[in-house]
């Protein structure tokens, strides 16, 4: 179509098509972004609101109420950052990298067998020897010290720490709860799929708010509806949102309640892909179950399930509504400290109500950076497994 | 694949009816609460957690005729429809040409659209209130169509683009062999077959902005008759004195309509998962 057109009128044509919306998503979406990343370098908040009358660069004092650069320009960047790149935190960095390191080896270890062996052997208790080796390390390092000294370098390490612990916390049980549905309901033996399947999918279609007012009535202590369920059997249930770990629990239930369906759905489109024959060759082989599951099953389920993955994380990783519904970021131990819950949206949500504008803006731009780097990476899953479905 | 055993068949039966409990409950139980007597979302014995006991619409009476209800969903569906309205009008046009165009940049936009995607709604608050504030829109059902576009925008674009890449492109051509402009070919060939994906990205532009709450609980503070629904309804539920009932009534009486759309849309959800299909 392209070809057909040359020349001014084919520069007319497609600014004719294209600029409406480029000029209206540079206003409404872009430039609020820009915006934003300009507030970063400058030292706006509660008392510092104002424009600076002469312009922000002729603006050099702290005059009450003026906001300008921040001096010097980076320090919102290095109020987040500073802490973590002294020597001592390079240090237990480099801990943390070592602990992965056995990980990552086995990993590209499994992967060099697969592609080189037409049958590959058992590898999965090689991860048992990987795992072996960072438990090893965690001690011989002492990993919770180097934890714990990144841990008082301020919030920031804190609040991401948390926040990526909240994700690995959940993604294993996405997977689990999504895909033992997905193969129940994918099971010949099972009729009535159609409902179950609607019912199922419910946690995803209600509106999160609602269903996270629900469950935040759940986890009450004394009139919550688990503690009450409990006490029927004598058991008298905890205060689940007054304690950090059975709060950070409490999210993480409610977190897989409204995200299994997610998987579900994903991991069943991608069982009815699999051809039956693959399933018939190996009943003729006599497999059993588990290694029909294991050989057949997992490995095709792959390319579906990983790019899911990565979007879930990203989901997670930017959770809101239900965190802040049901916790408030909370419990709270002391002031001006992040919650148990508070994870990277529900602080730069705090800071935000603070008027921390500044700070937030820094916090917003590295939290965005990060964002981005996810979704390329879950792009190129994207583009990487439909070239194995092809 | 071989049948699985009776036992086998029994435990599957077993495994699904005990997730499809945990997974209705929760509504259940807005139900439940929605027509108990006496303001309460407790319940006082085993029973009436999970059987309906004397029922009463007194919740539902006083929500449509007392409270603001009314008003709130007015505005959410005005909020949600503007937004919807002026995204996929905004966004038509470039999808159409980022799916069929090679133009100079072309990547490069796409990459930006896709970046600004990935900055989430709750740290835009920052630059998006300071600038409605300095144009004389915070606090308006205006500005916050104005923040909701910010993302749905983009989104819709994506989107739209993604349908547009599955629509094949031979039909224009051939009207184009016939003597059609490019302009021709979009509304009379392109736009009648995209008309379900439009109808689709609509409704997901709508619910997006339909279920939003942090956005809508800051940028209208204060002013009751402009809340919207996810606002006021978490406003009934606020704390341990406040009518829990009348939420439970509310609740009920949203989800049941999203909860219809949703499902009813969910096949087109799964194909548009992954951003309406990322072709380069």
């Amino acid at each position: 179509m392209a070809t057909t057109f040359r020349g001014w009128k084919k520069v007319a044509i497609i600014s004719l098509f294209v600029l409406p919306t480029l000029i209206s998503v540079f206003l409404i979406s872009l430039y609020p972004i820009l915006y934003n990343v300009f507030i970063s370098f400058t030292n706006r908040n509660r008392f510092h609101y104002n424009p600076p009358t002469e312009g922000i660069f002729a603006c050099t004092t702290e005059a009450q109420g003026t906001y300008c650069w921040q001096s010097p320009i980076l320090k919102n960047y290095t109020d987040l950052f500073g802490p973590l790149v002294t020597p001592e935190s390079l240090l237990s960095w480099l801990k943390i990298v070592i602990l992965i390191a056995p990980l990552v080896i086995t990993y590209l270890l499994i992967e060099r067998v697969r592609k080189s062996n037409l049958s590959p052997p058992d590898t999965w208790w090689w991860w048992l020897v990987g795992m072996g080796g960072s438990v090893g390390i965690w001690y011989v390092l002492n990993l919770s010290n180097a934890i714990d000294q990144l841990m008082n370098t301020g919030d920031f390490f804190i609040v991401m720490f948390r926040t990526v612990l909240y994700v690995m916390a959940c993604m294993p049980f996405f997977i689990l709860t999504g895909g033992i549905l997905a193969l129940i309901l994918n099971n010949d033996a099972i009729k009535g799929k159609g409902i179950f399947r609607t019912i199922l999918i419910l946690p995803w279609a209600v509106p999160n708010y609602i269903t996270a007012k629900i469950w935040e009535f759940f986890f009450r202590d004394e009139s919550g509806t688990i503690n009450q369920l409990l006490s029927v059997f004598g058991i008298e249930g905890p205060a689940w949102l007054q304690q950090d770990l059975l709060a950070f629990v409490a999210v993480v239930i409610i977190n897989i309640w409204l995200s299994y369906p997610f998987f579900m759905t994903i991991i069943l489109g991608a069982l009815q892909a699999i051809p039956r024959d693959q399933y018939e060759a190996a009943d003729v082989d006599g497999a059993t179950w588990w290694q029909k599951l294991t050989q057949i099953t997992i490995p095709l389920l792959r390319p579906a399930v990983m790019p899911a993955i990565v979007l879930s994380s990203i989901t997670t990783f930017q959770m809101f509504n239900t965190v802040w519904l049901v916790t408030q970021g909370g419990p709270i131990r002391g002031a001006g400290k992040p919650g148990a819950t508070e994870f990277v949206m529900l602080y730069a949500y705090k800071a935000f109500r603070t008027d921390r504008y500044g700070a937030t803006g820094a916090f917003a731009v590295v939290v965005f950076l990060l964002l981005f780097a996810a979704t390329l990476v879950s792009m190129r899953m994207t583009q990487i497994t439909k070239g194995a479905y092809e | 694949m071989s049948k699985p055993s009776k036992l086998a068949t029994i435990i599957l039966y077993a495994t699904i009816i005990i997730a499809v409990l945990i997974a209705i409950y929760p509504v259940w139980f807005m139900a439940l609460a929605s027509v108990r007597p006496g303001q309460r979302l407790l319940a006082l014995d085993l029973v009436s957690m999970f059987f309906p006991q004397d029922i009463t619409w007194e919740n539902f009476q006083r929500l449509l005729f007392e409270e603001d209800f009314i008003i709130w969903l007015k505005n959410s569906f005005y909020v949600a429809s503007l937004t919807t309205v002026l995204c996929v009008s905004l966004a038509t046009t470039g999808a159409f040409a980022f799916s069929r165009f090679q133009f100079k940049g072309r990547e490069a936009l796409l990459i930006l659209f896709l970046a600004i995607n990935a900055f989430p709604g709750v740290l835009a608050l920052v630059p998006i209130t300071q600038i409605l504030r300095s144009i004389g829109l915070f606090g308006s059902h205006l500005g916050l169509i104005f923040a909701y576009s910010a993302g749905t925008l983009v989104f819709t674009t994506w989107n739209l683009k993604g349908y547009f890449d599955t629509i094949p492109v031979d039909l224009e051509e051939a009207a184009m062999i016939d003597g059609a402009g490019p302009i021709q070919a979009f509304v009379q060939i392109a736009l009648p077959l995209a008309r379900p994906a439009l109808a689709v990205t609509a409704l997901f532009g709508f619910l997006a902005g339909w279920n939003e709450y942090i956005m809508a609980q800051v940028m209208l503070p204060g002013k009751e008759e402009l809340h919207t629904l996810p606002v006021g309804l978490v406003s009934l539920a606020g704390d341990r004195t406040v009518p829990w009932g009348l939420f439970a009534a509310g609740a009920l009486m949203i989800s049941i309509p999203t909860l219809i759309v949703f499902l009813s849309a969910q096949t087109y959800l799964e194909s548009g998962l992954t951003m309406g299909g990322v072709k380069g």
